[in-house]
């Protein structure tokens, strides 16, 4: 597979709900019950249970490796967490995950990652540099 | 005693947990992400990032409850593999106060144990929201 300079890296929609939230929790260790517990959450200034922004950008890294492939390298990987996702109960919540090659060598490349939530940019300055 | 605010920049802690590899602990990772196994997804080294800061992040002085994630970045320096043993060393690299939020950022190493070669660092950037925000 050859990648291109802007080349546009098709769309990628993941959803999002309660149960996959306490998924990531139990997996990553990070049990922080603004990402469970509702009344929690709002306790402390919160819309509702927010998205662990990890999870979002594993899902960034799920998308990446859709476009490029199983098996290429991640040197870098980076964003920041622009937006918190809220997801309310029993609702899966689609988070839209586009990319743009932005740079490309003969043994790298770097991809720009888009999230969107409701038309809302959710990460910013999402980038990933990839050896080819 | 606990410190808090721009003196904290520069303080280091190293991680008394050895950080063991594991195919299932890369397989749960895996499942929870929807992501297959055969790999190990780029953002795996989180796991350890959060075992190694639970063990200091308490002991400095902010509101826990009030804490989201600012930005996050990986850099492997090779790939993690199955039977790799890791030790964290963290350390802060920035403080800010901004607008009423307090920006910590902290770094953590990743070296392997058997020849103390550099694997991967991370950076994460906490925010401590101000009552206001």
């Amino acid at each position: 597979m050859t990648f291109l300079l802007n080349q546009e890296l098709p769309e990628k929609i993941f959803y999002v709900n309660r149960q996959k939230l306490k998924d990531y929790a139990d997996a990553s260790g990070d049990q922080n019950p603004i990402h469970q517990d509702e009344a929690y959450a709002q306790s402390v200034g919160l819309p509702n249970v927010i998205a662990h922004g990890m999870y979002t950008m594993a899902l960034a890294g799920e998308a990446i490796r859709s476009w490029t492939g199983d098996r290429r390298n991640i040197l870098e990987f980076a964003t920041r967490f622009n937006k918190p996702i809220v997801v309310p109960a029993e609702i899966d919540v689609a988070i839209v995950f586009t990319g743009k090659v932005s740079e490309v060598s003969a043994t790298e490349m770097t991809v720009e990652v888009a999230a969107l939530c409701d038309g809302v940019k959710v990460l910013g300055q999402t980038k990933a540099r990839i050896q080819l | 005693m606990a410190v808090r605010g721009p003196e904290l920049v520069g303080r280091r802690f190293s991680s008394v947990q050895q950080n063991s590899v594991t195919s299932a602990s890369i397989e749960a990772f895996a499942r929870a992400i929807g992501a297959s196994s055969e790999i190990v997804p780029p953002t795996y080294l989180i796991t350890f990032s959060i075992s190694a800061a639970e063990e200091f992040l308490p002991t400095l002085d902010f509101d826990w409850s009030r804490v989201v994630h600012g930005d996050q970045r990986f850099h492997h320096h090779r790939p993690v593999c199955v039977g790799d043993l890791l030790t964290a060393t963290s350390e802060i690299e920035n403080y800010k106060s901004l607008a009423g939020n307090e920006f910590v950022t902290i770094r953590t190493d990743f070296h392997e144990s058997v020849d103390n070669s550099l694997v991967a660092s991370t950076w994460s950037t906490l925010v401590f929201r101000g009552e206001s925000a």
